[in-house]
């Protein structure tokens, strides 16, 4: 348990109450969300939790120990607990990105080579070395986020809050933050957010506490809250879209029941098989014989450019008439690669490209994604890799996922975890790394 | 989208020439412009110093001229004033106006031309610096001068704010302008009033806002400062050396001559 509170209330000088006692327990290196509308209260819990706040009634704890609100502790528990403000003008105040990433760990009582070296490296890590001598007023909405990110990064803290990250973001600004904030959880950075977003934090977060007017009115697992319609309405929030889709899949008897999909291979999987039909068998069939119908190919073929077309015989009337369910198999399978792009080289690299037939590459990570581009490799995915190549996977495409340092652990598993789930083993290989190494 | 002149200067490649040799062409630049007797030094200077600008500082020629053009005119106004009014010597040329006579002498002449070359060759040299020297570059000269640290970190703090208010500046500015706030003095007046205390009340807002975010950081007065080691390369040594030797002959040569 990093953090955690008891009771915590909070009012602000003109007599509104922010909280109105709030319990958390946030465990470590977790994913949280906190999900409410606007005004519930995200903000100023946020502001109590590093101390930039101190609570009128109850008490935050800090792995286990009251927060104490001298200047020594604030200190330790500001240098831990990291907080990115919605509105990125509001941190990034220093004229160039340099200083700005600089500023925490000079805060911090780093030498100067040190800071040089920490921010150099933070820089590199979250992709903006390009920008370091640039005027913040000279960026996106985009790259301003990843600077804020990068101010507190820099700090390196066990807990990061970020308060709305992902608004005011485009799409793939956006799926790029997302990104970033599953990298530094996969190294083991606690992470905290609000939004109100509902799609966001039903597929990524681990936990998720709904507020409302300065209360925690439900928490738990993404799968358990937001199938629970009361709650919702309650929070002023709507189901997200693949849920929905899904109940009413399941509604007229087209999914199978009691699933939770967060995602679009999960919809997909979760999808009853399809297709009975009519054939005519010979008399020797019997009820439960899987029959081949021959292959499809060409444009009858939908998932890939051969199918095999199998028909597991359900009923059999008399005169040879049966029904049966079809089963289609591409012929040609798909499966997954995974290259570390730290052991990046181009000869082996482009073998493996041909040989294997590959389709469509995906890079995941913005170094990744900047090693690619400074070696030219066309890229077909950039958001949503893993999800996107596990679809091409089914439907007999081979994809390949550069990516690098712990990300290769988090695809791998992700992958795994699918497969596990699903009862469809795909093929997934690692080019250039070991799953010894990986420790999986 | 306004572009304000530091946003060339950030795209400039002099920008990452050694900050130290760019203000040393410029004070050299000025001061032998000032001290000059004759009119052919400055405009010497003020040739080369727009021919930096435009050709290694890569400005466009058009933008030069345009931002060359606001004082250029104020400065042609005070020139024709100066040839009339002042100097003595011969009589070049003159006309009577309601019986009074105007005229301009060989003195008059060459101190206006004096006059417009001087002010040419100032403003050839600032605008030198402040199309290839952006501020972020400026602070780390001014740290260096032992200025105190507080003064340089508000100078930032104050450099990063100006285009947040410029934004929120010109974003109400139009969201008025389109809903006809400025459609006759009258309402301008109002509209601008709005305006400035709107924009006053957001900088205060603003001000707690980012005492918050540096406090959740733990400020505890220390910015860093941005220097990149920009060492001065031998050519440009050679080319600023020759460039003195050749504007300080032109002074001297220069210093007894009249034209007439």
């Amino acid at each position: 348990m990093i953090l955690e509170t008891k009771g915590l209330k909070y009012s602000y000088h003109d007599g509104t109450q922010a909280l109105k006692g709030i319990d958390v327990k946030i465990e470590k290196g977790k994913k949280i969300a906190f999900v409410g509308k606007n005004g519930s209260g995200k903000s100023t819990l946020f502001m109590l939790l590093n101390g930039t706040l101190k609570p009128k009634e109850g008490t935050v704890y800090f792995h286990g120990k009251p927060m104490e609100y001298d200047s020594k502790s604030l200190r330790e528990i500001r240098k831990s607990v990291g907080i990115v403000f919605q509105n990125s003008d509001d941190q990034i105040f220093a004229p160039t990105v340099y200083q700005d990433v600089g500023f925490g760990p000079t805060n911090l009582g780093h030498s100067k080579e040190e800071v040089e070296k920490l921010v150099e490296k933070t820089l590199e890590y979250i992709g903006i070395t390009e920008f370091r001598n640039k005027p913040p007023h000279h960026l996106s909405g985009g790259q301003k986020k990843r600077v804020a990110i990068a101010g507190v990064c820099s700090m390196e803290p066990d807990v990061m809050i970020l308060d709305e990250p992902l608004a005011n973001l485009d799409p793939v600004g956006a799926d790029e933050i997302l990104d970033l904030l599953n990298e530094l959880n996969q190294n083991n950075t606690t992470m905290i957010i609000s939004t109100h977003d509902v799609e966001l934090a039903y597929s990524w977060a681990d936990y998720v506490y709904f507020m409302n007017e300065g209360n925690i009115i439900g928490e738990g697992a993404p799968e358990d809250v937001f199938k629970d319609m009361e709650l919702l309405k309650k929070s002023n929030l709507r189901q997200p879209r693949t849920l929905e889709i899904y109940n009413e899949l399941e509604r007229r008897n087209l999914a199978t029941r009691n699933r939770f999909p967060t995602s679009v291979p999960e919809l997909v999987h979760s999808l009853k098989p399809p297709e009975l039909m009519w054939i005519e068998v010979s008399p020797d069939v019997k009820e439960g014989d899987v029959v081949n119908l021959g292959i499809l190919h060409g444009e009858y073929a939908i998932n890939s450019p051969y199918e095999a077309v199998n028909a597991k015989v359900l009923h059999i009337h008399p005169e040879g008439h049966a029904i049966a369910e079809m089963t289609r198999h591409g012929i040609k399978s798909g499966g997954i690669f995974i290259y570390d792009m730290d052991k990046y080289d181009a000869g082996p690299f482009k073998r493996i490209l041909a040989e294997e037939d590959i389709d469509s590459i995906g890079a995941m990570g913005k170094k990744s994604k900047s090693l690619a581009e400074k070696h030219l490799l066309d890229l077909q995915i950039t958001s949503g890799v893993i999800d996107k190549s596990i679809l091409m996977a089914l439907c007999g495409k081979r994809s390949m996922i550069l990516t690098s340092g712990g990300m290769i652990e988090h695809a791998v598993k992700r992958i795994d975890e699918y497969a596990e789930n699903s009862g469809i083993a795909i093929q997934l290989s690692l080019v250039n790394s070991e799953r010894e190494e990986l420790g999986i | 989208m306004i572009n304000i002149l530091d946003d060339y200067a950030l795209v400039s490649p002099l920008r990452y020439r050694n900050n130290w040799l760019k203000i040393a062409i410029v004070m050299f630049g000025i001061l032998v412009g000032v001290s000059s007797q004759s009119f052919i030094p400055p405009f010497a200077i003020a040739l080369c110093m727009s021919f930096a600008t435009v050709h290694f500082g890569k400005t466009s020629f058009k933008f030069y001229l345009k931002i060359l053009s606001a004082p250029a005119v104020f400065v042609l106004l005070s020139v024709v004033i100066i040839a009339f009014f002042f100097g003595s010597g011969t009589e070049l040329f003159g006309f009577d106006i309601f019986s009074y006579h105007l005229g301009v002498n060989t003195g008059g002449l060459e101190m206006a031309l004096l006059v417009f070359s001087r002010t040419l060759s100032g403003m050839s040299c600032l605008f030198f610096l402040a199309l290839t020297t952006p501020m972020v570059e400026l602070f780390s000269v001014l740290k260096a001068t032992k200025l105190p640290d507080s003064f340089i970190e508000i100078s930032m703090m104050m450099y990063r704010y100006i285009f947040v208010f410029l934004e929120v500046a010109w974003g109400i500015k139009y969201a008025q302008t389109v809903r006809l706030g400025y459609k006759d003095w009258r309402t301008s007046l109002n509209s601008l009033a709005m305006l400035s205390t709107t924009l006053f009340i957001r900088s205060w807002e603003q001000g707690e806002k980012i005492f918050i975010s540096m406090s959740a950081r733990c400020y505890d007065g220390k910015l860093i400062f941005f220097e990149e080691k920009r060492p001065i390369r031998a050519n440009e040594l050679v080319l600023t050396c020759t460039y003195f030797a050749a504007v300080l002959a032109l002074w001297y040569l220069t210093r007894i001559h009249s034209i007439f």
